[in-house]
């Protein structure tokens, strides 16, 4: 019965199957494909409101590639990427390991961890804008009161920099620590025995056993958070504007600035094709290591 | 056996429910006014028209069997939206609110010429709408909208804090008023630190201020950029100096309008510059530490400052525009002409709007209830805008900014950020 059902399906042809695939193709098409081309063709034309869209060719590239605004976001955003997703990655790890290993009251302990992720990003630059005020806020007046240095991200770039890179691993840890936490219960506890009888210390355990098994996992928690950490607009947004002075803006903010505050959509659709191909060169090394592991994987 | 579900959901029946359903949201409520009509505005414009019992529209949506559904948003966000939904091929909305910096040709071209209409269905008593915010709705000949408020920049100052200072009387100079500032940045007998002014950094219409009174300026009505620039230097070298000694906080590159508002409302800071229209919100009991406490004067111009060249404040106008693709043109005019009638123009000033109609200011009921509108028709007689729209406006404004900030925070001489403006915004200014 089975493999008349099958016969049947084969013998169909392709017009007759396309009907069944074709919520997905549309989809794909109207969400991603589509509005992709038509980014295409506005970052090669030069238009604005009530102004008709005229061609420009790579006029819009050029003029982003050689704006010193567009480089200092560049450098900017890679700074944070780099920074905040290896720090987040190994806070993550760090974290894991601990409940691995088992923590008293675990269970709030995990609810802690995993509360940013359920605050909006709007709701938690506003709360750290206010916990760190230069002025009057406690964190700062706590710090001043034991003589310790303040964070001065109201004009110092740096600084604010720090507290923006602070702001986005504690909103983002969450999604690093519950990949690798899950990764980590998955390792099975007889590997560890076995470890422990061939007289491994707690350490080569962790290089011999945990590393190289959490690894997929630490690819994948990379990869995703590359990605979306090249996004960063709210916690830049929200809390220096990109000030002072520009300083600290960084490529996505200076895309809706493009677009939003100039109305100028040929550089803006520029800028978000160049941000696309930046980020997949900023990933493209654990792309790779990723596809060998699922090659590895598959044999 | 039966080999079907006891939910089936059959494609005649998601056709039919799909169907009805749309039927049912074309039909549109049948308990809602006969006609709606939509509108892009800023919060404030939907606020000052009043609610329920006070609601101003009351009359006009019983008589045109309309209501008015408001969309608001913050400034900016506003005229994009306002541009986009007028760039499409149709739009729900019948009226947008415009800031008198923004329609160049281009833009104005998305809106509906209403010269025609003030002629073969008037608003009441046209002509006394101020001349000057109607010449800024007036382009290429074309009037694009009908001016319904205006926010004049005023100095606001915390006279309870200027008592403690052993200060009898507000500034009538800038330096007067940096050497109040200078005074009151310090701890107030309540313990909270004050700072002598606070300003937003991200709006261009304080540094131009500062310019201004020293008779300078960033970009002309004719499209001068910086005409003046020794007295632009002049005027970031007192903000400059002001960071420098304290009386402009230490957060300045970060301050928002908003913040402005409560570091007054909360005595932490003695002066600031906001529109008069802001009088009520400072002084608010609810809000306010300082309720009857925060006054208001025109901005100071410098001693230096020509006789015969008056302080020109900054005025933001809006007015009320038609999308050309808009679907009932009709209904739209109906609403802007009653928003633009006398009655509703003074009761929107009664409820805090800047009015556009000169007769309001002389008005008993609004002299009684705003005790500024005395000055600040004064103010107004030679405010002018910030800069004039061109298609590069919001460029050239935040890389102003861009300097201002570098001056101010001492990351650039005044002289080379003056400078810079001048090389950087050139090529943005038109042709």
């Amino acid at each position: 019965m089975k493999e008349e059902g099958k016969e049947r399906l084969r013998s169909r042809s392709l017009a007759h199957l396309m009907p069944l695939i074709a919520p997905v193709h549309i989809l794909i098409l109207s969400v991603i494909v589509i509005p992709s081309i038509y980014v295409i063709w506005l970052s090669v034309t030069q238009s604005s409101f009530g102004k008709a869209p005229s061609f420009v060719g790579l006029e819009n590239y050029i003029r982003v590639l050689t704006d010193p605004a567009f480089h200092r976001a560049l450098w900017n955003t890679v700074g944070i990427v780099v920074v905040a997703v290896h720090l987040e990655l190994a806070i993550g790890l760090l974290l894991a390991l601990l409940f691995a290993s088992g923590l008293p009251l675990r269970r709030y302990l995990l609810v802690a961890v995993l509360a940013p992720y359920a605050v909006s990003e709007v709701t938690a630059v506003v709360m750290w804008r206010f916990l760190f005020d230069p002025d009057a806020g406690p964190i700062t007046q706590m710090l001043q009161s034991l003589h310790l240095p303040i964070l001065d991200w109201s004009y110092e770039p740096t600084h604010a920099m720090i507290l923006i890179a602070m702001l986005t691993i504690w909103l983002h840890l969450p999604f690093t620590f519950i990949i690798l936490y899950a990764a980590r219960l998955a390792i099975p506890l007889d590997l560890y025995e076995a470890a422990r009888i061939d007289g491994a210390t707690p350490l080569q355990a962790f290089r011999r056993v945990t590393l190289p098994l959490l690894g997929p996992a630490i690819v994948v928690a990379l990869l995703f958070r590359y990605i979306f950490a090249f996004r960063i607009f709210s916690e830049v947004w929200l809390l220096t504007n990109g000030g002072p002075a520009r300083t600290t803006e960084v490529v996505a903010v200076y895309l809706y600035q493009e677009a939003f505050s100039y109305n100028a959509f040929g550089t803006a659709a520029a800028t978000a094709w160049i941000m696309v191909v930046v980020s997949l060169l900023l990933a493209v090394g654990y792309i790779l290591l990723l596809g060998k592991q699922v090659n590895a994987n598959a044999h | 056996m039966k080999d079907r579900s006891a939910f089936t959901f059959t494609r005649r029946g998601f056709l039919g429910t799909t169907v009805g359903g749309a039927a049912a949201l074309a039909a549109g409520p049948t308990w809602a006014a006969g006609k709606t009509l939509n509108v892009l505005s800023h919060k404030v414009h939907q606020t000052v028209l009043g609610a329920d019992a006070d609601d101003l529209m009351a009359a006009w949506k019983s008589a045109n069997d309309a209501d008015i559904s408001f969309t608001t948003f913050d400034s900016n966000p506003l005229q994009d939206r306002l541009f986009r939904e007028a760039s499409l091929t149709e739009t729900d909305y019948g009226v947008g609110y415009i800031i008198d910096n923004r329609p160049t040709s281009e833009i104005a071209s998305l809106f509906e010429p209403l010269n025609d209409l003030t002629v073969s269905d008037p608003i009441e008593d046209f002509d006394d709408i101020a001349h000057g915010l109607v010449q800024g709705m007036t382009v290429d000949g074309n009037l694009i909208g009908i001016p319904v408020r205006h926010a004049t920049q005023g100095l606001f100052y915390n006279e309870a804090l200027l008592e403690e200072a052993g200060i009898s009387a507000p500034p009538t100079t800038l330096e007067e008023l940096v050497e109040q500032c200078n005074k009151l940045t310090f701890t107030s007998k309540s313990g909270t630190p004050v700072t002598g002014m606070i300003l937003a950094s991200d709006l261009a219409l304080f540094p131009v201020m500062f310019a201004r009174a020293f008779g300078g300026d960033f970009i002309t009505k004719d499209f001068q950029l910086v005409p003046d620039p020794a007295a632009m230097e002049k005027g970031l070298d007192v903000l400059r100096a002001m960071f420098e000694s304290g009386a402009l906080p230490r957060s300045y590159a970060t301050t928002k309008n908003d913040d402005q508002v409560t570091w007054l409302q909360q005595g932490r800071a003695a002066f600031t510059v906001l529109p008069f229209a802001r009088y009520a919100q400072l002084n608010n009991p609810e809000q306010s530490n300082f309720p009857g406490k925060i006054k208001a004067i025109a901005f100071p111009g410098s001693a230096t400052l020509a006789a015969d060249k008056p302080m020109a404040s900054i005025v933001e106008a809006w007015a009320m525009v038609i999308p050309k693709n808009a679907k009932d043109k009709a209904l739209a005019w109906a609403y802007i002409k009653e928003v633009s009638s006398k009655r509703v123009t003074l009761g929107m000033a009664l409820n805090g709007n800047g009015p556009v109609r000169v007769s309001s200011y002389s008005d008993p009921a609004l002299i009684s209830k705003n005790p500024l509108a005395e000055v600040e028709a004064m103010v107004l007689a030679n405010a002018r805008g910030a800069f004039p729209p061109f298609p590069e406006a919001a460029r050239a404004q935040a890389t102003m900014l861009e300097e201002v900030q570098l001056a101010v925070i001492g990351r650039k001489s005044v002289k080379d950020a003056v400078a810079s403006i001048i090389e950087r915004v050139t090529p943005m200014m038109p042709a």
